[in-house]
């Protein structure tokens, strides 16, 4: 047989790079990994996974951690659980991708249940019950809470206190917008009280669960069309369109956002314990000009506060060894100098209830102008709303937020302002909503296996 | 007569087996699988129930889908009827004899699609931002009372998106149309011009006719590439955009496949979607035949 040079090239390539993939050296992995998507998490990770493998000499017993993009951990976790391939022996899990996880038979999802345990380890009373829940689905716990993530009120207390404005007299959203409206006419123009926005599915989440809204019950029935919800989404289209209007879009990790309080063209921005932390890191020029408050509640003595986002670790089921997976995770998350270095480093406070009264969320922070951001958000910590993980939350949350943007629509097409007026159209508007998600339900069959 | 199992019968199949494995392996099978599961639900591959025709009907019952298609088309049109006739006037422009600097022109215009889709997403993000994004901006310095806020991501998705596949395509179908106009018979022209034959009767007479199977060509790639859209509205809008202006087929597919794990739904959808572009193609292939 003759070959030409140029097909001995290619055999030559061809042999040359199938020897050199054969003894391509593969990294076997020994020991205990631990998957994150967060750098600030790992790297507050590392003192205490440090003291872990110091006193767990077993080569096997070392933990290392890898730090993934959200979506790519979450899509490379789901891989693993539904074909086979390789899973962490522990993982971060944040709240946004829990959804997925949890759209099975209940069988199906990948990681472990933990419910009996947490029981009998009296976790479920050691650490806050309302962080348990976006982690708990058809009654079953699948991780160990990192967060409570109370919401509360960050202002320009720089531009609020030197108009002579006393936050103390402010209890209700009504309060808020009668006390704080003389400040929409600032030096330079036009200024907004409140960074809420019909783009912003965020801060309409925050506001119904905290009007006792939401999405889903208990029992993971969707309740989009209820008298909360409808109340919250005609408040929000008056305070964002028509003459009452006090809001603007300023979003968050965005230039265009940033600028907007930069500049005080926005006074203030519901703040949960996380974004605070993101704060003081993306937005040092706000250092001393900001001021925490609860949030003004919807009637007198209600809520002051709300819930958004979360993280939970979560033990694969496929994790080789679930006792060795299960020590570290408690070791990990009931740490009292994690829970420390949380805060400190981005503001996030522990759900373990005996280390609320730490030292730590007492110190006064210049950030916010010398107040003790963490003993303010630990406050509101036992109030936050219980929340559902039903795998269809993320559409629900889709389907109240194009309710919003119509009712929006239909204010401005009719120029109907009144809150009365709007709510009964947005009853209309929840009760499409309600139907969109009832459908996609019903064509789940997997769902009805319950426990 | 030659025994089954001769070594004349077995070469042929010998040298069409390394093609025969590749293509049943990574396209029979998967096509196969994929049919299967359109009409199936799954949850992993453990997890499959058959349902028959039910994706199609949730599909056709769900409004996202219908919102997607009609993006989609929306989108398709455009590229169509505005994208590819605003390149063929730039070839034209391009193809001037005597026109100085061709060269660099021609790099210009092209450049934009060398950047990549994500790329140029980004990019228009930033410029079509509420309140001071580049394009708001210096529309309020040329317009005077132009509004503080202009929400182009929010009221005006779909324009926004065919404003940045212009900007980036128009230059790529360009050139296609470029090497077409320069492979027009010069005689031809010539003739006509001695006919007394005015531009625009040259172009529609002489130019069209000859460049047809090119702009044929191109049509069918820009109506393959639209149909298939997804990272210029995935990035720049950070998902569907409000009320899922920016929604299309391929971005419904990877919502429901890859964020809800049910890759039997996004099969239906797959499918729906294959079949739309051979039917298209197929009228495209009977247009030209026709001509």
């Amino acid at each position: 047989m003759q070959l030409s040079p140029g097909s001995w090239s290619i055999l030559a390539l061809a042999v040359l790079s199938s020897i050199a993939l054969y003894f391509y050296p593969i990294q076997h992995h020994v020991g205990t990994s631990y998957w994150t998507f967060s750098l600030d998490l790992n790297l507050m990770y590392e003192p205490a996974i440090k003291g872990w493998n110091d006193s767990h000499p077993d080569p096997e017993e070392q933990v290392t951690t890898y730090v993934i993009g959200t979506d790519p951990l979450s899509r490379r976790l789901q891989s693993g659980f539904l074909s086979g391939t390789p899973v962490p022996d522990l993982t971060d899990v944040e709240s946004s991708m829990a959804a997925n996880f949890f759209s099975g038979p209940l069988d199906a999802v990948g990681f472990t249940d933990l419910t009996d345990l947490v029981h009998k380890e009296g976790l479920d009373k050691k650490l806050n019950p309302a962080s348990f829940s976006p982690w708990t689905n058809r009654g079953r716990i699948f991780g160990l809470p990192h967060d409570v993530h109370p919401v509360l009120l960050a202002y320009r207390a720089d531009i609020v206190e030197a108009a002579g404005i006393d936050v103390s007299k402010i209890e209700t959203w009504d309060d808020f917008v009668r006390v704080m409206s003389p400040l929409m006419k600032g030096p330079e123009g036009q200024r907004y009280l409140l960074n809420v926005w019909e783009t912003n599915p965020r801060t309409m989440e925050i506001l119904l669960l905290q009007a006792g809204g939401g999405f889903f019950d208990q029992d993971l029935k969707p309740v989009l069309n209820s008298d909360a919800n409808a109340r919250v989404l005609a408040t929000i289209v008056t305070w964002i369109a028509g003459p009452k209007r006090i809001c603007v879009n300023a979003p968050d990790f965005d230039a265009e956002g940033n600028y907007l309080y930069l500049h005080g063209e926005v006074l203030c921005s519901l703040m949960p314990d996380w974004l605070s932390g993101i704060w003081m890191k993306d937005l040092p020029g706000m250092s001393g000009k900001m001021k925490l408050m609860p949030l003004p509640a919807w009637d007198k003595g209600g809520l002051r506060t709300s819930v958004v986002g979360g993280t939970m670790l979560g033990i694969p089921k496929r994790a080789p060894n679930f006792e060795r997976s299960w020590a570290f995770a408690k070791y990990l998350y009931l740490n009292p100098e994690l829970a420390r270095a949380m805060f400190r480093r981005v503001g996030i406070i522990t759900p373990v209830r005996e280390f609320w009264s730490d030292p730590v969320f007492d110190e006064p922070n210049p950030y916010f102008s010398g107040q003790a951001n963490g003993r303010l958000y630990v406050n509101m910590a036992p109030s936050v709303p219980m929340r559902t993980s039903s795998p269809y939350k993320p559409l629900a949350v889709i389907a109240v937020n194009d309710a919003l943007i119509r009712l929006k629509h239909y204010a401005e097409r009719n120029n109907v302002y009144d809150e009365a007026a709007l709510e009964v159209q947005a009853h209309r508007e929840l009760e499409t909503a309600q139907g969109v998600i009832k459908r996609k339900m019903a064509a789940n069959a997997f769902l009805s296996s319950t426990p | 007569m030659k025994p089954f199992f001769s070594q004349a019968r077995l070469t042929p199949y010998l040298f069409l087996s390394p093609f025969l494995i590749i293509f049943c392996v990574f396209l029979a099978y998967p096509l196969y699988e994929s049919a299967i599961l359109a009409f199936s639900q799954t949850y992993g591959p453990s997890h499959r129930i058959w349902v028959g025709f039910a994706n199609f009907k949730n599909m056709a019952a769900d409004p996202d889908f219908w919102i997607a298609l009609k993006n989609t088309f929306i989108y398709t049109l455009a590229s169509v009827t505005i994208q590819l006739p605003l390149a063929l006037i730039l070839a034209l422009i391009l193809n001037q004899p005597g026109l100085k600097g061709r060269a660099i022109f021609r790099l210009i215009f092209f450049l934009p699609s060398l950047v990549g889709l994500v790329f140029v997403a980004m990019m228009f993000s930033l410029m079509l931002g509420d309140r001071d994004g580049l394009v708001n901006v210096m529309l309020r310095g040329v317009i005077p009372g132009f509004p503080q806020e202009f929400p182009w991501l929010q009221n005006y998705v779909m324009p926004s998106l065919i404003l940045a596949s212009l900007w980036m395509y128009v230059g790529f179908n360009m050139v296609y149309f470029l090497a077409a106009l320069q492979s027009v018979n010069q005689d031809a022209i010539d003739a006509a011009n001695i006919d007394g034959a005015n531009a625009f009767q040259r172009f529609f007479y002489v130019t069209l006719p000859e460049i047809r199977p090119v702009l044929g060509f191109v049509v069918l790639l820009s109506v393959i590439g639209s149909l298939q859209l997804f990272e210029l509205p995935f990035v720049l809008l950070g998902g569907p955009g409000p009320e899922r202006s920016g929604l299309t087929l391929v971005m419904y597919l990877y919502q429901n496949g890859f964020e809800r794990s049910d890759l039997g739904f996004a099969s239906a959808i797959g499918w729906t979607l294959a079949i739309l572009l051979m039917g298209l193609a197929l009228i495209q292939r009977r247009l030209s035949r026709n001509e």
